[in-house]
């Protein structure tokens, strides 16, 4: 193996670790390599060099996949932060222990985090792991992967550079429990928009939802420091599905269906009582399209060297988490605008991904799909 | 043949059709008295205007003689026994003229919007309408657009599967042309609002009386969410968006395109992708205000209730006033209906309403030499 610069160690060897790029069949929300191990493996900058899990047959698979060596599997990922000193650490494992893992692995000396979403189960957690992060100063970027989509660089590249005129609305079609993949959505709204929010109002599909802390679906109005305003209906979206629609006074875009299509709309003269109308024109491509997963490292090499802050960062991460809660309690309230921040930071929600996580995914896959004799 | 009269002889009395270029958010003739005059159920028989001068122009257009024109509408109303009237006057004083017109016993009204100013108002004119049985349509254009009527038919007859989602972007003052914006919304999804959100665009704004621009969040009834949009849109005119799980009906830009999206297998993972298909149109596309006229027929002969009754046009107006209520009340929910009747938006329409819009226009714009 050619020696890289950065020695790089997955924790947790499932789906996002090691096998999700498999399900993809076409580009657009993702370009390839996406996942951890993949991504690691095809960097100019990474050489993968160890993966830790709980369960054994995860580590056989990934060890046999990525070529490791059974000495470079471990069962316990304290060991393997301590054996291996690894530059680079993905953390693939539910996110119950996300938290935990994050505070281990920057007192064992890693550079920098490669993070599944959602960053932290409550704001407490999050909190501690920025605040252990800034004062170690690891880089710790968030696998909120919109911000590393092509089509969302171009449009926030438009946003920055003025050619959407003032932004005026984000609106996410985007059906999630909130903090599962409400991280992907709430994040990439913020992302579009370049702002802040300040304050929310959020409705949840029913009041014993709401009360309760497990991962739950509802929509909410976001007001942004920058004027902004975003709708986001996190509750199922039929026809629909997975949209974002970034309206400026200028010009427009809109991600449809997964991210699979991009529209750039802006004024030609014309219309009913020639006022104008939006247009379609073609939306404007960068010269070149990078992997999703070689950009996240990118990234992360480029915060090593310079101190900045990855494009996702651990406070986007909190964001995402903070905006999700906030919503909720805006229903916990009777429908009240709230605003951010949040004072309790005991606040939390228990991400659907770590329901039935002491058995891994692919297992509870294959015994959902048993193969008919 | 009805006897038809027009109160208020300006723009939409007379000449708005005027500015229309092109086709889609109505069709011609769509506004009072060409409607009139093309339509083959009615006569325009008289107009009343407090200004001589916009009696003249109309009576002068529309082949009316100068005893058919008449300076106070109440005349006009024990003179010519009307079977029609339209009230195309400065909202202000709406409520009064639908009551006088109702007590003079016409047959059939059909209002301007906004309704009224004051819910109280509203109230009076619906209870006065439905004890003398007179059917009053407001002029919510587009519950008669075909376009915007095929999505309905798609909606109730199960085409787009079940409705969720209505999202509105549409720039306008909250009673003005937010009564166009909020009926639309209450249209399309075929339910009624039982509580809102709302943000309007500045305190001060929202704790008084003008009408006003500012987002709203609406849970209808029968389960489906609305956002509407009424602070600036920029890049996205007057846009309605209605989703269901099974198809989605856009119109766009002012109406001047319709979209019709389905599922087709595809998709990232298999799991469906929504392919536009072609819009269908119904068979035949006629004058918008000679649908309003139809109905209105309709509603006369069989007591049946116009496409955009009166009670619409109060539904649309609580909406508004319940919007500038949850800001008012510092954002929070607040359920329909609204108790406090007094409540009421000074629609932006009535500012200046003591000249003429067209006087006003033409000092606007004054000839170069």
């Amino acid at each position: 193996m050619p020696e890289k610069e950065f020695r790089a160690a997955v924790i947790g060897l499932g789906r996002m670790g090691s096998t999700f790029d498999d399900e993809i069949t076409r580009g657009g929300q993702f370009f390839m390599p996406y996942c951890h191990a993949p991504t690691y493996t095809a960097s100019p900058h990474t050489n993968l060099v160890a993966g830790a899990d709980p369960h054994a047959e995860q580590g056989e698979i990934f060890a046999g996949r990525w070529g490791l060596e059974r000495g470079q599997i471990y069962a316990d990922y304290r060991e393997m932060l301590q054996a291996e000193q690894p530059d680079f650490v993905s953390l693939c494992t539910t996110a119950r222990h996300r938290a935990a893992i994050m505070i281990d692995a920057i007192n064992a000396g890693v550079k920098a985090i490669w993070a599944e979403k959602p960053f932290t189960l409550s704001l407490a957690e999050a909190d501690e792991v920025l605040e252990l992060s800034t004062r170690k100063g690891v880089a710790i970027a968030v696998n909120c992967s919109r911000r590393y989509n092509v089509s969302f660089n171009q449009a926030r590249r438009m946003v920055d550079e003025g050619e959407l005129g003032e932004i005026l609305q984000i609106t996410a079609y985007t059906q999630c429990n909130l903090s599962h993949n409400g991280s992907h959505a709430i994040d990439a709204m913020r992302y579009l928009v370049g702002a802040d929010v300040e304050w929310v109002f959020g409705e949840m599909e029913s009041d014993e939802r709401a009360a309760g802390e497990q991962d739950l679906m509802g929509n909410g109005y976001l007001a942004f420091d920058n004027g902004a305003r975003g709708f986001i209906r996190g509750s199922p979206t039929g026809a629909a599905p997975w949209e974002f629609d970034l309206i400026g006074t200028e010009g427009r875009v809109r991600n449809l269906a997964q991210g699979m299509e991009t529209q750039y709309y802006r004024w030609v003269p014309g219309g009913l009582r020639d006022e104008g109308l939006p247009a379609r024109a073609p939306f404007p491509l960068p010269t070149h399209i990078p992997s999703s997963g070689l950009s996240v490292i990118e990234d992360l090499v480029d915060c090593i060297k310079t101190g900045k802050q990855p494009r996702c960062s651990g406070l986007d991460g909190r964001k995402a988490l903070e905006i999700a809660i906030a919503m909720r309690e805006s229903h916990r309230r009777g429908g009240r605008r709230v605003d951010l921040p949040l004072t309790d930071r005991s606040l939390r929600i228990l991400s659907s991904e770590i329901r039935s996580d002491a058995v891994p995914a692919r297992v509870r896959r294959l015994q959902s799909n048993r193969v008919a004799a | 043949m009805y006897r038809a009269a027009v109160i208020g002889l300006g723009r939409m009395g007379s000449t708005f059709d005027d500015e229309i270029q092109q086709g889609g958010s109505i069709f011609l003739p769509y506004c009072h008295a060409p409607s009139y005059v093309a339509s083959p159920h009615t006569e325009l028989v008289a107009g009343a205007d407090l200004h001589a001068e916009q009696g003249a122009i109309f009576a002068q257009r529309w082949g009316l003689s100068a005893q058919q024109i008449y300076s106070d509408y109440r005349d006009m109303l024990a003179a010519e026994q009307l079977d029609f009237v339209s009230i195309c006057t400065t909202a202000r004083h709406r409520a009064a003229i639908m009551k006088d017109a109702i007590e003079a016993g016409v047959k059939a009204i059909w209002a301007e919007k906004p309704i009224t100013l004051s819910l109280a108002e509203a109230d009076d004119v619906i209870d006065l309408g439905a004890r003398n049985g007179v059917a009053i349509a407001v002029n919510c254009s587009r519950r008669y657009s075909p376009f915007l009527s095929e999505a309905r038919r798609m909606a109730q007859q199960g085409e787009l599967g079940e409705l969720l989602q209505i999202t509105a972007y549409t720039e306008c003052y909250i009673s003005h042309n937010g009564s166009h914006a909020i009926d639309t919304m209450r249209y399309l999804v075929d339910g009624d609002v039982d509580w809102v959100f709302g943000e309007m665009e500045s305190d001060e704004e929202a704790a008084g009386e003008e009408d006003l621009r500012g987002n709203g969040y609406l849970a209808f009834e029968n389960g489906v969410r609305g956002f509407i949009r009424a602070m600036p849109t920029g890049a996205a005119p007057w846009e309605f968006d209605l989703i269901g799980t099974e198809g989605r009906v856009r119109s766009l830009a002012n109406g001047t395109d319709t979209q019709y999206y389905r599922w087709v297998p595809g998709g990232l993972r298999d799991e469906g992708l929504p392919a536009r298909a072609p819009f269908p149109l119904p068979l035949s596309i006629q004058g918008t205000g000679l649908s309003v006229i139809s109905d209105l027929v309709k509603a006369i002969e069989t007591g049946s209730d116009p496409r955009c009754s009166a009670e619409d046009g109060r539904k649309a107006l609580e909406i508004a006033v319940a919007l500038r209520e949850s800001h008012r009340q510092g954002g929070r929910r607040v359920d329909l209906p609204v108790a406090d009747r007094s409540l009421r938006i000074l629609s932006v329409e009535i500012g200046g309403d003591a000249v003429p819009a067209r006087v006003r226009r033409l000092r606007q714009k004054p000839v170069v030499a």
